[in-house]
């Protein structure tokens, strides 16, 4: 099956499991999450595979553990569970102690639109923002699915990572540097669409729109969130008369928050436009695509705020 | 049973670490006193009686037993014992409270000797309950101890890791429970979770042993009993808080008071002990 076919769930548990089938040291807890692609890892590395159960505080401090003793250790659980129902144990038993545990959190933003706002991802990226020692990364693509795992394995210190679900495109082309955090896909330009995840390829579909309306954009897949890259800051604001985040989070403590924080305390001509869900609980259910549709998040609806605020 | 003499080794041990404790909290103005008298024999028997197997001069050896303290805020009570075993030296032993000291009011993993970051209550268990099951992956013969607070007991995250420990048959994870049967502010004196102590934990498949937390051999014995364990063990430590002192004793103020020159020479009378040398 080609790359840009497979679920980003499988495309990146099958690399975790082949790394796990050549590193015996690698260790999944799952708080009773399930992935198509994780059963295959659970059935053939019985030894290597602890669900721990509903318990994610609990999955938090027995990963610390194991990476105190040596282990290399994945959770992984719903996104705003592995993060909120857990934070403390996340600041104080992985990040105080700068363990190598990386969280993998399923359900970005709206994906999983009908279970509540309980399931909606919206504040597990900036709750995890506000944590020193944490490393965010955001896949947007499923080649970056399957090479982040090395990463993870070589990374030093705690981790969160959101996955989503469903087809990625392969962006293969499109070089992956880990220690540069971001990659440019589509050339700059004077206006620069800055998203990740989900909406990354959804910028995609707002510049060629917008291109048919005579605005050239550039777009950034900014897949590490914190530590925000060093030559972001260089490389693309300074290039830039405005910077679109464009994101499915909540506007509060996200991506849009955390460039507004670089644009602001330095001097630059750059100005900043925040595409992002209402910061509020949605208690409302439906699919991603009509949640996207009601907030401006869909292509057609975020082209008219771009054009509205131009 | 311990010998007389061994026994009289401990009892000695435990009372230059109480005079330790108490002036350590005059010098630096601040200490929590009380609920570290009340670990005293237990960590005595830990550290001295050979429970814990731990190399002060390589305190990162794999192979070593972890011991982690939930109730890291009774450092004042460990402090003395990882000087004395020379985990470090008397110099930072005497930094105690002072500003930039590496011992503070918890502890923390830059001091030789400690595994985890302290402070927030409810962690130590099911870390400890990590290590274990990691040591049973690896087929390491390795103790991992825990020991908790009664009132660390509230906190739910300690029966998550109740219930992993019991489903993964960690028999090498060992958790203490220093009873001593007050918190910050009130009487722990509940029967909902401490009555019948032996039997509810029994029912959560693990090993019980409610003992008294200041005698030797009481503790000796539950401890060596989880040599041979095919469970997880809980030892339930009755316990006194302030436990050594008359005024101290089962006094809530001693939480976190600071005592007087007067009253350490009380407690020295009381405790036996003259002339502490640091």
């Amino acid at each position: 099956m080609k790359l840009d076919q497979v679920d980003i769930r499988d495309a990146f548990f099958d690399q975790l499991y082949l790394r796990g089938s050549e590193n015996k040291n690698i260790v999944i807890l799952s708080a009773d999450m399930d992935a198509f692609s994780l059963r295959k890892f659970s059935r053939e590395f019985p030894d290597q595979y602890i669900n721990v159960g509903v318990a994610e505080q609990n999955m938090i401090n027995i990963a610390a553990g194991l990476a105190l003793s040596g282990k290399s250790v994945f959770c992984y659980s719903i996104a705003s569970f592995a993060t909120l129902r857990c934070y403390e144990q996340i600041k104080v038993n992985l990040c105080s102690l700068n363990l190598p545990v990386s969280i993998i959190g399923a359900g970005a933003g709206f994906s999983f639109g009908y279970d509540g706002p309980t399931h909606h991802g919206h504040q597990d990226l900036s709750s995890m923002r506000l944590l020193p020692e944490i490393t965010i990364l955001e896949l947007s693509s499923n080649d970056l699915a399957k090479k982040s795992i090395d990463y993870l394995i070589m990374n030093k210190g705690p981790l969160y990572l959101r996955l989503d679900k469903g087809p990625f495109p392969d962006w293969s082309d499109y070089k992956i540097d880990f220690n540069k955090g971001y990659r440019i896909i589509n050339p700059l330009e004077e206006i620069n669409l800055i998203s990740n995840g989900f909406m990354a390829k959804e910028s995609i579909e707002v510049a060629k729109k917008l291109k048919l309306k005579g605005i050239n954009c550039g777009v950034i897949d900014l897949f590490r969130v914190k530590p925000l890259p060093d030559k972001l800051y260089e490389e693309i604001i300074c290039r830039s008369k405005k910077i679109i985040t464009i994101e499915e989070s909540c506007k509060t403590g996200g991506l849009g928050t955390a460039l507004s924080e670089v644009i602001a305390q330095n001097k630059n001509n750059c100005d900043l436009q925040v595409i992002a869900a209402p910061d509020k609980q949605f208690i409302e259910y439906g699919e991603r695509e009509w949640f996207h549709s009601k907030y401006n998040l869909n292509d057609k609806g975020i082209v008219s705020l771009i054009i509205n605020n131009l | 049973m311990i010998s007389n003499n061994n026994y009289e080794q401990l009892k000695n041990k435990a009372a230059v670490i109480r005079i330790r404790a108490l002036e350590d909290a005059l010098r630096a103005g601040k200490g929590h006193l009380g609920g570290s008298f009340s670990c005293v024999e237990l960590l005595v028997s830990l550290y001295y009686g050979g429970f814990i197997r731990i190399d002060p001069k390589m305190p990162k050896d794999p192979n070593r037993d972890y011991f982690i303290m939930g109730k890291g805020h009774a450092c004042l009570a460990l402090y003395p014992i990882l000087s004395d075993l020379q985990f470090f030296s008397k110099k930072i032993y005497l930094e105690y409270g002072k500003n930039g000291s590496r011992l503070g009011g918890q502890l923390d993993t830059s001091i030789p000797g400690v595994e985890y970051n302290t402070g927030s209550l409810g962690h130590a268990l099911g870390i400890c309950a990590g290590i274990a099951k990691a040591a049973q992956m690896d087929n390491r013969e390795i103790r991992s101890i825990a020991m908790i607070g009664d009132a660390e007991c509230d906190e739910g995250s300690i029966w998550e890791a109740i219930m992993f420990a019991a489903e993964n048959k960690l028999k090498n994870l060992i958790c203490i429970v220093d009873r001593n049967r007050l918190s910050v502010t009130k009487k722990i004196d509940s029967e909902v979770l401490f009555g019948d102590f032996k039997k509810k934990m029994n029912l959560f498949e693990w090993n019980c042993h409610v003992i008294d937390g200041h005698n030797y051999n009481e503790i000796f014995e539950a401890l060596d009993k989880t040599t041979f364990s095919k469970k997880p063990t809980i030892i339930l430590a009755n316990t006194i808080k302030g436990k050594g002192v008359s005024f101290m004793e089962n006094d809530i103020k001693w939480h976190h008071s600071i005592p007087s020159e007067n009253e350490i020479n009380i407690a020295r009378e009381e405790l036996g002990i003259t002339n502490v040398n640091i």
